[in-house]
C-alpha cells in the first residue's frame, strides 16, 4: 500500500503546488487573493461549498456517529443540511445584494456597515475567532489521529498536524482563494469516489442492505430508531441542531464569502440545489459505514473503528486512495476556515493592500498556530465538537440576518446581546453555567431570546422610520 | 396565481415538512417499523422529507421573486 500511498500522494500534492503557482501568478488585488475575483460559476461553487462543508467531520465523524447513536443521524445533519439550502436560496439573494452595495470584503466588515457601528464588526469577528477555531481544529485532529492509528510506527499525532498546517498554510498563503477553491473540487470529487468504493464493501459484507439493518436489530436495536442507544436524539437536541446548521450559510464566514463571490444569482440557485443532491449522497455511505461499524465493531475507539473500516477492511489500492481523500478533505476545510478569519480581520482594517495585505498573512499564520494548538488538547467526538461550533456561530444569526434586512442603522442592542449570548454559551461549555433553563437546552433558549430581540428592534427601527418618513411625504 | 403567491406556497410546504420531522410521523420514539427496503422507519422517512425540501429547493429557484431582476444584469 505505501508505493501506492506515495504515487498518489505524488500526484496530489503537484497538483496542489501547480493550482498555488497558477493562482499565484494571477492575483493582482486584494479581491482577486481574498474573494477570487468574485465570479464563481455554479460548478465551482458547488464543489468548493461542499468540500467546505463536508469535511473530516462527514467522513470520520459521520460513520462514528451512525456507529454510536444510529439512525437519527440522519435527521441530525441530512435534513438539517436540505433545509440549509433551502434557507441559502430564501436569504441568499438579500444577503447579496447587502454585500453589493456595501462593498464586500468580509463578514465581520459587513456587519460594521450594516450597523455602522465598529463595536458590531467585532462581535461578528470575535464570534467567528472563538467557534471556528475548534472547527478548524476538528479537521486537523480527525486526520491526524487517523494517520496515528494508520501508521503507528511513523508519526505521533502532533507531528502529522504540524505537518498539515504546514502544508495548508504554504498552499493557501501561495495561491489564495482560488487555489483553494480549484482544491475543493478535487476533493469534493475524490471525497464522494472513495466513501461510495468504502461503503460498498461494507454493504457487501452483509450480501445487501436488508441483511445489513438485520444484523444491525440483532447486535443493537436502539440504533434503529430515536433517541438511539445513548439517548441522544431528543426533539430539542435534532431542532437546536438544525437551528445551528441552517444558519451556517449566513453565519460562518467562509461559507458566506462563497455565497457572495458567485457569479450571479441562477449560479447561486443552482450551487443550492447541487448542495443539497451532494448532502444526500455524501451522508447515505457514511451510514453504511457506520452500520457495518456497529456490527463488527461496536466497541472500538473513533480512531481504531475508521481506520479498520476505512483501511483494514479495503483493499490496498483504495485504502491508499482514502487516506489521501481524507487529507485533502481535511486540508480544504482547513484551510478556507483559516483563510476565512484573515479575511475577516482585513475586513475591519482600512488602509491599502500595501499595507493591510502582510498583516492579513500573517493573521493567517497565527490563526492556523492556535487551531494546531487547541487541535492536540481536543476531544475526539468530532461531530459533537463540530455541532458547538456551529451552535456558536448560529447565535451571531439574528443580529446578521436582522442587519442584512434593515435599511435603517440597528443601533448597538443586538450586538450587544449577541456579545452576551455568545458568553453565556461559552460558559455553559465550560460548566461554568448550566446548559439548561427550566428545561430547554440553553443554546435554544438564546437563540430564541436573540431572535426576540433583533425582530423587535428591526420592527422598532425600520417600522417607526417609515411611519416617520409617509408622516414626512403627507405633511 | 403569480410566482410571490408559488414562493410563499413554497416557504409554507418547506416550513411544513421541517414541523411534521419533529413528529411521531417521522421520528417515534422508539420504534423502528415499519421498515422499507430494510430500512427502519425514522431513516426511509428521513431520506424522503430530505429529498423532498431538495425538490422544494429545485421548485424555490424556479419561482423566487428575485429571479428575474437578479442583482448582476
Amino acid at each position: 500500500m505505501i508505493r501506492t500511498l506515495i504515487f498518489i500522494g505524488v500526484i496530489y500534492v503537484g497538483i496542489l503546488i501547480t493550482f498555488s503557482l497558477i493562482f499565484r501568478q494571477r492575483q493582482k488585488s486584494t479581491n482577486s487573493y481574498l474573494l477570487a475575483g468574485s465570479k464563481l460559476g455554479s460548478v465551482l461553487g458547488l464543489f468548493t461549498f461542499a468540500a467546505t462543508l463536508f469535511s473530516t467531520f462527514t467522513l470520520i465523524g459521520m460513520p462514528d456517529f451512525f456507529r454510536t447513536h444510529g439512525v437519527g443521524s440522519w435527521i441530525f445533519l441530512a435534513v438539517s443540511d436540505a433545509v440549509m439550502v433551502f434557507a441559502i436560496i430564501w436569504l441568499g439573494h438579500a444577503l447579496r445584494e447587502k454585500a453589493r452595495n456595501k462593498d464586500f470584503k468580509g463578514l465581520s466588515g459587513l456587519i460594521r456597515d450594516c450597523y455602522q457601528s465598529k463595536f458590531a464588526g467585532y462581535v461578528a469577528f470575535f464570534g467567528a475567532f472563538i467557534f471556528l477555531i475548534p472547527y478548524v481544529s476538528i479537521q486537523i485532529r480527525g486526520i491526524s489521529i487517523f494517520l496515528n492509528a494508520t501508521f503507528p510506527e511513523s508519526l505521533p499525532t502532533w507531528a502529522w498536524a504540524l505537518s498539515m498546517v504546514v502544508v495548508m498554510l504554504i498552499y493557501s498563503e501561495t495561491g489564495g482563494l482560488k487555489a483553494i477553491i480549484y482544491s475543493d473540487v478535487l476533493q469534493g470529487i475524490l471525497l464522494l469516489i472513495v466513501i461510495w468504493i468504502a461503503s460498498f464493501v461494507c454493504i457487501s459484507y452483509f450480501g445487501d442492505m436488508q441483511n445489513m439493518f438485520k444484523k444491525v436489530e440483532q447486535t443493537n436495536q436502539a440504533l434503529l430508531s430515536v433517541p438511539g442507544p445513548k439517548g441522544l436524539f431528543t426533539t430539542q437536541f435534532l431542532l437546536a441542531s438544525m437551528l445551528a446548521i441552517v444558519m451556517i450559510p449566513f453565519t460562518q464566514p467562509q461559507v458566506v464569502t462563497r455565497i457572495i463571490i458567485m457569479k450571479d444569482q441562477r449560479s447561486l440557485f443552482r450551487m443550492a440545489v447541487g448542495v443539497g443532491c451532494f448532502a444526500i449522497v455524501i451522508i447515505l455511505p457514511t451510514l453504511f459505514l457506520g452500520m457495518y461499524g456497529a456490527v463488527k465493531y461496536p466497541d472500538e475507539s473513533t480512531a481504531g473503528f475508521i481506520n479498520k473500516v476505512l483501511i483494514q477492511d479495503q483493499s490496498e489500492s483504495v485504502a491508499a486512495f482514502i487516506i489521501i481523500g481524507l487529507i485533502a478533505a481535511a486540508i480544504s476545510t482547513a484551510d478556507s476556515q483559516i483563510f476565512a478569519l484573515g479575511s475577516e480581520l482585513r475586513s475591519l482594517m482600512k488602509g491599502d493592500d500595501k499595507k493591510v495585505m502582510p498583516i492579513t498573512r500573517v493573521a493567517i499564520v497565527f490563526f492556523a498556530a492556535i487551531s494546531l494548538i487547541f487541535s492536540l488538547f481536543s476531544s475526539d467526538q468530532l461531530v459533537l465538537l463540530a455541532r458547538t461550533s456551529f451552535a456558536g456561530t448560529a447565535l451571531m444569526g439574528p443580529m446578521i440576518i436582522s442587519g442584512i434586512f434593515s435599511e435603517k442603522e440597528m443601533g448597538p442592542v443586538v450586538p450587544t446581546a449577541t456579545l452576551l449570548a455568545m458568553a453565556l454559551f461559552v460558559g455553559s461549555l465550560l460548566g461554568l453555567i448550566p446548559n439548561s433553563l427550566l428545561g430547554i437546552r440553553l443554546d435554544i433558549t438564546l437563540f430564541v431570546l436573540l431572535l426576540a430581540t433583533a425582530s423587535i428592534t428591526y420592527y422598532v427601527k425600520n417600522n417607526g422610520s417609515l411611519t416617520n418618513d409617509s408622516e414626512e411625504i403627507k405633511s | 396565481m403569480n410566482k410571490s403567491l408559488y414562493w410563499i406556497i413554497c416557504r409554507i410546504a418547506a416550513l411544513m415538512l421541517v414541523v411534521i420531522t419533529f413528529t411521531p410521523l417521522v421520528m417515534p420514539a422508539g420504534t423502528h417499523g415499519p421498515a422499507l427496503w430494510g430500512m427502519p422507519y425514522t431513516l426511509w422517512t428521513g431520506i424522503i422529507v430530505s429529498i423532498l425540501l431538495v425538490l422544494l429547493t429545485f421548485i424555490g429557484t424556479r419561482i423566487h421573486p428575485g429571479r428575474k431582476n437578479s442583482e448582476e444584469q
